[in-house]
């Protein structure tokens, strides 16, 4: 009978600790939960002031300002669009190409170009597709 | 117990037996009683026990409940707002934390010191005002809204009692003025109090914030209709153009043909929405919406498309321009007199007043309501947008006011409203509402209602576009984008009578004219003549340039590709309709 007893309590008290430990941790764990979300709240709280600043540095007035004060682009003219159905085709190769003041520079500087490969002549350039204008417009 | 009783204490046993047959009765077990009473008190205390076990779990199972009031508690003012973006996801409007400074009158110590303190810090703050707060019996009063972090840490560092901070969102424009009548604001409470801020609030979002459920930045974004680089342009065109011609304002619209989006709203003088108290000013108020118009020959584009539905008429019809038109005491002019027979394409590109009457006589008064009924242009339009304003239609209305209507006098709509009705006569001759909320044609088409005929949308554009190849739009003929337009000169009512110098000047294009997908309306507002101008102000001169150049600036953005050498209108709009009638044969 005393055996008995002693062991329920031995059992008790081992059964109580492992209790206590389960409650601290779990404690724990619930005040690092709260910390992580008010951690996430102050995170998302910058992100969203970043975003309004980024979104202040991008509107169209600032880049427009900053366009025409560094940059030499002009507006955009329909003339500018070209479709795929215009571009001349890829002309045949040529034993001796056709003075190119560029292809000439490049060769002055580097002085390695393999004259097998074809020199095209220089076609006026045809930027870009009419149904893809470019995504960062920057019509001053 | 009582087995243990020893003789000597014979005589008190024998007491304790009288009094227990007292209490109990003689023959009863007493055993089995205490037994039973063993087994009660048992029950009872695992009752107890099982209870406070139960709530023991519950406590354990809900203590977040409690922690996050604790959070929360802190930013109880902070009524978030789900963010705005424009169609292609850039900002327009957003929420940013700021703090907020509070004080318990109550808790404060030393008022004299707490002024004196705080004023050195936020030297903007009065100094008597705040002390008179300070000094109140009530439990708390603002003292400053919306301080930088910065203060908010010297503030802190004073250490003064009864002086606290609360975060609260703050709603951030970042676009400034670009966006300003169409986005609205809100009031310092982050409460919407005008344009699209106003409607998300009335769909439900002020019933959150009392709730106090509208904490949460995970709310969904709202897609705006508005594109803010076409805005941009629009705005920038539209300044340079108020400049240039002296006007008193300009407005201007860039919506989706089919499906009703209003791609762009510019309405100049406007203000900016982080600084709402410009838009009390009433010079700033939104043209588009909340003020009414009389559209001047724009409108003679829905009395053209009226005819031509009817089948009553087709773009050959001759219509007597010879003299001008009387009616009582009334005399109708043309700017451009031709003096003869012209036909219902000749009244389009001449913009014959005459011309528009007779169209419109010929279809009778109450043909001419009932369409105009149709086109929703005798009621008052509603978008998303809390203004709105009611046409003036007149209230008894006769031939005189269907001849007057007939070439847009005598009829105030709000431009908003005479933009529908002319996407409409474009589209394919759907009536869509227009939006400024993101939308699919799919959703418009369930939206839609079949106002006129395929064939008439048709010859509404080879119409507009035979405007621009040789009638008053052709300044506005963008090479490469097929613009066809109307122009209109509405003559401002001055002291009761039409002037002749004060004058609303609309243009309406649409591009490209043989499969419209955008509809561009330009407005100006007394424009000066200018030498440039040769000394007219007439819509030709300055609203159809205008119109040009916002074509060209918006057309790449809106992703149409110039196409070169087109045949004229006669052959590609109406070839193509031929062609679709011989299809159908």
């Amino acid at each position: 009978m005393r055996l008995l007893n002693a062991l329920l309590i031995g059992a008790l008290v081992l059964a109580a600790s492992y209790v206590y430990k389960i409650k601290f941790e779990s404690t724990q764990r619930v005040e690092r939960a709260a910390k992580l979300r008010m951690e996430i709240r102050r995170e998302q709280d910058a992100i969203a002031a970043l975003r309004a600043r980024w979104a202040q540095l991008e509107s169209p007035v600032r880049i427009q300002e900053l366009a025409q004060r560094h940059l030499q682009l002009k507006p955009l003219t329909p003339q500018q669009f070209q479709s795929f159905d215009n571009l001349p085709e890829r002309p045949p190769e040529v034993a001796q190409a056709p003075s190119d003041g560029i292809g000439d520079l490049i060769e002055e500087a580097t002085g390695s170009i393999s004259s097998t490969q074809p020199v095209l002549p220089t076609v006026p350039a045809a930027p870009a597709t009419p149904d893809a204008p470019d995504p960062a417009e920057v019509t001053p | 117990m009582t087995a243990a009783a020893s003789p000597p204490d014979s005589r008190r046993v024998r007491w304790q037996r009288f009094v227990r047959g007292l209490i109990y009765g003689r023959d009863i077990d007493r055993d089995v009683k205490a037994k039973a009473r063993i087994g009660l008190t048992l029950l009872v205390f695992a009752c107890v026990y099982a209870v406070i076990a139960a709530r023991l779990v519950l406590f354990a199972l809900a203590p977040e409940a409690h922690t996050a009031r604790r959070g929360a508690g802190q930013d109880a003012m902070a009524t978030a707002r789900p963010d705005i973006l424009d169609r292609r996801g850039e900002i327009l409007g957003t929420d940013v934390k700021s703090p907020s400074l509070f004080g318990e009158p109550r808790r404060i110590i030393d008022v004299d010191e707490a002024v004196e303190l705080l004023t050195a810090v936020l030297p903007d703050l009065d100094a008597t005002e705040l002390r008179e707060r300070l000094s109140s019996k009530r439990g708390f009063v603002w003292l400053k809204r919306e301080i930088t972090p910065q203060q908010q840490r010297e503030i802190h560092r004073l250490g003064i009692p009864g002086i606290g901070f609360l975060t609260e969102n703050r709603r951030v424009y970042p676009n400034g003025p670009i966006v300003s009548h169409a986005l609205g604001h809100v009031n310092i409470d982050n409460q919407g109090i005008a344009g699209i801020e106003k409607w998300l609030d009335s769909r439900g979002l002020a019933d959150l914030h009392l709730a106090g459920l509208a904490t949460d930045r995970l709310q969904k974004p709202v897609e705006m209709s508005i594109d803010l680089r076409v805005q941009h342009a629009m705005r920038q065109e539209l300044l340079a153009a108020r400049d240039k011609y002296k006007a008193k304002a300009a407005a201007g619209i860039v919506s989706d043909v089919r499906t009703g989006e209003i791609v762009a709203m510019v309405s100049v003088p406007d203000y900016d929405p982080n600084n709402p108290r410009e838009a009390n000013d009433p010079t700033r108020i939104n043209r588009l919406t909340t003020g009414v118009y009389e559209m001047g020959s724009t409108f003679k584009a829905l009395t053209l498309a009226m005819a031509l539905d009817s089948g009553k008429a087709t773009l050959n019809t001759t219509y007597d321009a010879r003299t001008s038109l009387r009616y009582g005491r009334f005399n109708i002019n043309d700017t451009h007199p031709l003096h003869r027979y012209i036909t219902l394409s000749e009244v389009f590109t001449y913009s014959s007043n005459i011309g528009a009457a007779r169209v419109a006589l010929s279809q009778g008064v109450e043909a001419h309501k009932a369409f105009l009924r149709k086109m929703g242009q005798l009621e008052r339009l509603r978008t998303e947008l809390p203004e709105s304003a009611e046409p003036i239609v007149p209230k008894r209305w006769g031939e005189l006011n269907t001849i007057t209507i007939a070439f847009g006098h005598g009829l105030s709509v709000a431009p908003l409203q005479a933009v529908m009705a002319i996407n409409a006569t474009v589209n394919g001759g759907y009536l869509v509402p227009p939006t400024f909320i993101k939308r699919s044609q799919d959703e418009a088409m369930k939206l839609a209602t079949r106002v006129i005929k395929p064939e008439t949308s048709d010859r509404m554009r080879y119409l507009m576009r035979l405007n621009a190849e040789k009638g008053t739009a052709k300044k506005a003929d963008v090479p490469g984008y097929y613009v066809g337009g109307k122009t209109g000169t509405s003559e401002k009512v001055v002291n009761g009578r039409y002037s002749k110098k004060q004058v609303l000047n609309s243009f309406t294009a649409i591009l490209p004219a043989d499969d419209p997908r955008y509809l561009v309306l330009i407005m100006l507002d007394e424009p000066q003549a200018l030498p440039e101008t040769h000394g007219f102000i007439t819509s030709g001169w300055n609203a159809v340039p205008t119109g040009g150049k916002v074509i060209e600036r918006i057309a790449p953005l809106l992703g149409i590709a110039p196409r070169f050498d087109l045949p004229p209108a006669d052959q590609l709009i109406l070839g193509l309709t031929a062609s679709v009638k011989a299809n159908k044969k």
